[in-house]
């Protein structure tokens, strides 16, 4: 049985160890975020965070993930709360700076690949806590193993969301 | 779908007491006595929230459907001052069922937009008036503004009655009637009462007039003329109010489609045939020893995997489809020679041709006369609709003979409909449940995405609820597709370069197939295939579905021609390359070849393109978008080819391009500015601007994020996208092999609307930004390198190979 740590939880996975973590978040935990989109690390719906860094559920086998820590847009609140010590009073009512910027800018149309999106995100920010458009866009683009696909177009929604996000990141979150 | 925006209030039973009726604008609003509690402007039902993760077993919802005559299944005001509506629209991100729709029921009612505490969408079970999801503002008056109307009558009507004064001396304002003072001293004078109070301890109903069909895919619509609110005092409509369903969305918490879960539920992989006309020779075996809880299922050609396992269903799915063995079939055209057999090969004459409605004068003896010609074909590949998430369904048939299904479509009523057809029962014996899910683009807007009857059909067989998730390949190949054609044109310019004469013959395979591809593989009942002999949904005639807009010209002829979807006649199961409505259906087909043969006669006249079109143009709405237009974008007012224009070379020439539409009373022009690579024949959109006059522009922030959706999703189908296929089926099965637009390649994109309160009317805010960029990009090309490219996509080989011409 594998131990995972998902979203500052550690959770047992009985689930076979070749089983893409997707799956296992969706079916096992009851992590429901992460979306199914191909199956096959092409459009990035699926993404998590795995040790910080964007990865695809769909193809990462559950024991790539065995004693590390996984986080999905669940819990990006406790991530931003962690990272800026909240007393547990202040993060109960504190959303991460990405999700309150992707509600700010109205960015998600149907949103089924937003989660990713906003794991994508994450991601730059805490790398690059300003980036330029030109950055965003090569980092929903360029990043391996494939782009960023929405199919609603929100893209200018996205990089505007982003470059809000990292306003209020600088101003240590929303007021 | 229930969106909760606060907690739902209880309502109490009525108690049987005589009723009186009174007459409110040809709506009947009955009184039945008083009730100890509660009390709304109609009672008669409890609300049970359902369609939480992890369901409650479905056999604790009652099956029925509202009485959409009942205004109550529309608005319910209830004794504290909230309010819920009802709407048989669902929302696939457009928005507009949790903002435009609120705002106007909220403007109609003059209470605020945060006393809509709940809206219903969808569900069969909880709202009443069915229908597509496709132009929820476009015929200007929603059923849910006229519902609206409706109760506030009947508002007035009460207040009226228990203020002591005629209508006429009432007002309201966020929800409190007050007696106006304005003709001298009145009884009651200053006196005012809230909504809440006038319903409360009430047994109250409103009937309204509907007409329609529920499971049709127009639905029911409200009909009556209640008098609505003029435009002029509105206060809630114009304002950017934010969508209520966002923050459930980026914070996990929503309930999409694909989280929900029953107990005991089966995963699915469905194996599609080999070919779009294979039947099934033999199924492939599970491999019991090592997958004891997976099963094949067979019924007919659908062959299908079982497992409780989502992954052991996938695996499993995977082995057994290499064993599977189908009939093989090759009676696709292959793709290089679409258009000749499209031209050549395809029964043109069985469907009834269709003519244009302004058709004027005589186009053959006015280009006999002209002074100069322009002839050409226009060309445009299939396209999918290639929602980001496949499409999945959940469904839940029971011994007793019902059924429910969970899924997400923009048309539940009329896939309760299919079903029910499926099956041989009655509809109501089907629930449908509907969720945010990834958008469909028009693909559901009959009813089925692809997997609800195949859910349907495995539950029946095994008697347990079953989850069909498609497989990404799956959604690509067996999904319905936007409609292949061409179009040829003929126009003749006068002496004075104006047009004198414009002739245009469209050509498209029939563009709406909602058969139940499940049904069709199992060889159950489903709607008839396409043929001349089908109602209006699967008719293979070919309606003129993009307005003319150049009334200046004196001769005028648009013909449409209709056909078979291509190897529908050939597939034994009458499958072939199955066609379906997407964002603008028909309309992107005939408005792309028409505005850039526009652009092509202005180039022939030497004329500025966008002056060309005002010349030719009488409608004050569109001369008024295009000038707003050409403003906007810094358009460079010269005819096409830019001085600058090149056909060789390895550094970017620059063009620009316009096109303009006139869809569901809203007038769009769009500019754009690109960069072409003559060596390499790469395009890069580099600025766009879209002009927009709806009319009453509804929540200004969330129709600017439709408008750039789909200005992205145009240059999209513009640059990229073409569904690849073989004699034997489609091979597009990925992001891949049917490319989208990636964020690095979209443009600087400018929204302007225009706010024109004048017209009286919502127009359709989502809809065409995706269709506008097409022609418009067409346009720049050729400014910029003097060459025609007629045929989409523009991918750089077609560029290139174009430009050596």
């Amino acid at each position: 049985m594998l131990t995972i740590t998902v979203n500052g939880q550690k959770r047992q996975v009985s689930s076979p160890e070749g089983t893409p973590l997707l799956y296992v978040l969706r079916n096992e935990l009851d992590v429901n975020s992460p979306q199914f989109g191909c199956g096959m690390a092409q459009c990035g719906s699926c993404s998590i965070l795995l040790d910080g860094k964007e990865v695809r559920s769909c193809i990462t086998p559950a024991v790539m993930a065995s004693g590390k820590e996984i986080t999905t847009i669940e819990g990006l609140p406790d991530r931003w709360a962690k990272q800026k010590h909240l007393s547990p009073a202040q993060a109960a009512n504190t959303l991460h700076p990405v999700q309150e910027a992707w509600i700010e800018q109205q960015t998600p149309l149907c949103g089924i690949c937003q989660s990713g999106m906003m794991i994508k995100a994450t991601e730059l920010l805490e790398s690059n806590p300003n980036p330029s458009v030109e950055q965003i866009k090569d980092v929903f683009t360029n990043s391996a193993p494939s782009p960023h696909l929405c199919r609603c177009g929100s893209y200018i929604a996205i990089i505007d969301a982003v470059r809000f996000a990292s306003t209020l990141m600088a101003k240590g979150g929303a007021q | 779908m229930i969106e909760v925006i606060e907690a739902l209030s209880d309502v109490t039973a009525p108690l049987p007491i005589a009723e009186t009726n009174t007459n409110i604008y040809g709506a009947q609003l009955t009184r039945r006595g008083f009730l100890k509690t509660g009390g709304t402007l109609v009672v008669g039902f409890s609300l049970v929230r359902s369609g939480v993760a992890n369901a409650e077993a479905p056999a604790d919802t009652p099956i029925r459907a509202f009485d959409a005559a009942l205004v109550g299944s529309w608005i319910e005001i209830r004794p504290d001052n909230t309010v819920s509506f009802r709407t048989g629209k669902s929302d696939f991100g457009q928005g507009t069922v949790y903002t435009a729709y609120r705002q106007i029921v909220a403007e109609e009612l003059d209470i605020s937009f945060e006393s809509i505490t709940t809206v219903f969408t969808a569900d069969t079970d909880t709202t009443p008036e069915g229908g597509g999801t496709f132009d929820l503002l476009g015929r200007g008056t929603p059923n849910i503004r006229k519902a609206a109307a409706y109760a506030r009558q009947a508002l007035m009507q009460l207040a009226s009655e228990k203020l002591g004064v005629p209508k006429e001396q009432l007002t309201v304002e966020n929800g409190v009637v007050s007696v106006t003072v304005e003709n001298g001293i009145v009884p009651n004078a200053g006196k005012s009462i809230k909504y809440g109070d006038l319903v409360k301890g009430q047994n109250l109903k409103l009937t309204i007039p509907v007409v329609g069909e529920l499971t049709s895919i127009f639905g029911l619509n409200v009909t009556g003329n209640p008098p609505m609110k003029p435009v002029s005092s509105y206060k809630v409509v114009g304002k950017s109010f934010k969508n209520s369903i966002i923050p459930t969305k980026v914070t996990g918490k929503e309930l999409w489609v694909t989280n929900v879960k029953l107990p005991g539920m089966l995963h699915a992989r469905v194996i599609h045939p080999a070919t779009l006309g294979s039947t099934l020779i033999s199924a492939g075996k599970v491999d019991k020893q090592k997958y004891p809880n997976a099963q094949v299922v067979v019924k007919g050609n659908l062959v299908a995997v079982v497992s409780p396992s989502e992954w052991e269903a996938i695996e499993v799915a995977s082995q057994v489809a290499e064993q599977t063995k189908w009939s093989e079939w090759k009676s696709l055209p292959p793709q290089a020679k679409l258009y000749d057999h499209l031209r050549n090969e395809s029964d043109w004459k069985s469907a009834t041709v269709s003519k244009g409605r302004k058709n004027i004068g005589d186009t053959a003896a006015a280009l006999q006369s002209a002074a100069k010609t322009l002839t050409a074909t226009y060309a445009m590949p299939y396209l999918k609709h290639a929602p980001i998430g496949p499409t999945m369904a959940l469904a839940d048939y029971r011994p007793d003979g019902t059924v429910t299904v969970h899924g997400h479509t923009q048309n539940a009523q009329a896939l309760r409909g299919q079903i029910a057809m499926m099956l041989g029962t009655t509809v109501d014996k089907v629930v449908i449940k509907t969720y945010p899910g990834a958008g469909h683009y028009g693909r559901s807007n009959g009813g089925n995405a692809g997997a609800e009857d195949e859910a349907v059909i495995l539950s029946k067989e095994l008697g347990k609820p079953v989850r069909v998730q498609w497989m990404r390949n799956d959604d690509m190949q067996w999904s319905t597709q936007s409609p292949a054609a061409y179009a040829d044109v003929k126009i003749g310019l006068d002496a004075n370069n104006r047009i004198s004469s414009y002739q245009i013959e469209h050509y498209m395979p029939a563009g709406q197939d909602d058969r139940l591809i499940g049904a069709v593989l199992a060889g159950l009942p489903t709607m008839p295939a396409p043929s001349e002999k089908g109602g209006i949904l699967n008719n293979t005639a070919n309606g003129p579905s993009d307005p003319w807009m150049y009334d200046a010209v004196p001769n005028l002829t648009e013909l449409c021609y209709g056909t078979y979807q291509v190897g529908q006649k050939a597939s034994p199961l009458a499958i072939g390359l199955r066609d379906h409505t997407m964002r603008t259906p028909g309309q992107f087909q005939q408005n792309y070849p028409r505005e850039i043969a526009i652009n092509d006669a202005a180039a022939l006249a030497e004329s500025d393109p966008i002056q060309f079109r005002l010349d030719h143009a009488k409608d004050q709405r569109m001369m008024n978008t295009l000038r707003r237009l050409r403003e906007e974008h810094g358009w460079e007012s010269r005819p096409s080819p830019s001085p600058k224009a090149a056909a060789s070379g390895s550094a970017p020439i620059r063009g620009q391009g316009v096109s303009v539409m006139l869809r569901s009373n809203t007038y769009w022009a769009c500019a754009c500015q690109i960069a072409v690579t003559p060596d390499t024949g790469a395009i890069k959109v580099e600025r766009m601007t879209i002009v927009s006059d709806p009319g009453i522009v509804i929540n200004p922030e969330q129709l600017k994020r439709q408008v750039e959706g789909g200005a992205v999703m145009g240059v999209s189908i513009a640059l990229h996208e073409e569904v690849a296929f073989n004699e034997s089926g489609v091979t597009s099965e990925n992001w891949y092999s049917y490319p989208i637009l990636t964020m690095n390649e979209i443009p600087d994109i400018k929204v302007v609307l225009i706010h024109n309160p004048e017209a009286g009317i919502y127009g359709q805010g989502s809809e065409a930004p995706n269709a506008l960029a097409s022609p418009a990009i067409a346009a720049a090309i050729f400014d910029a390198t003097g060459k025609h490219v007629r045929k989409l996509p523009f991918r750089p080989e077609y560029v290139k190979q174009m430009l050596k011409i």
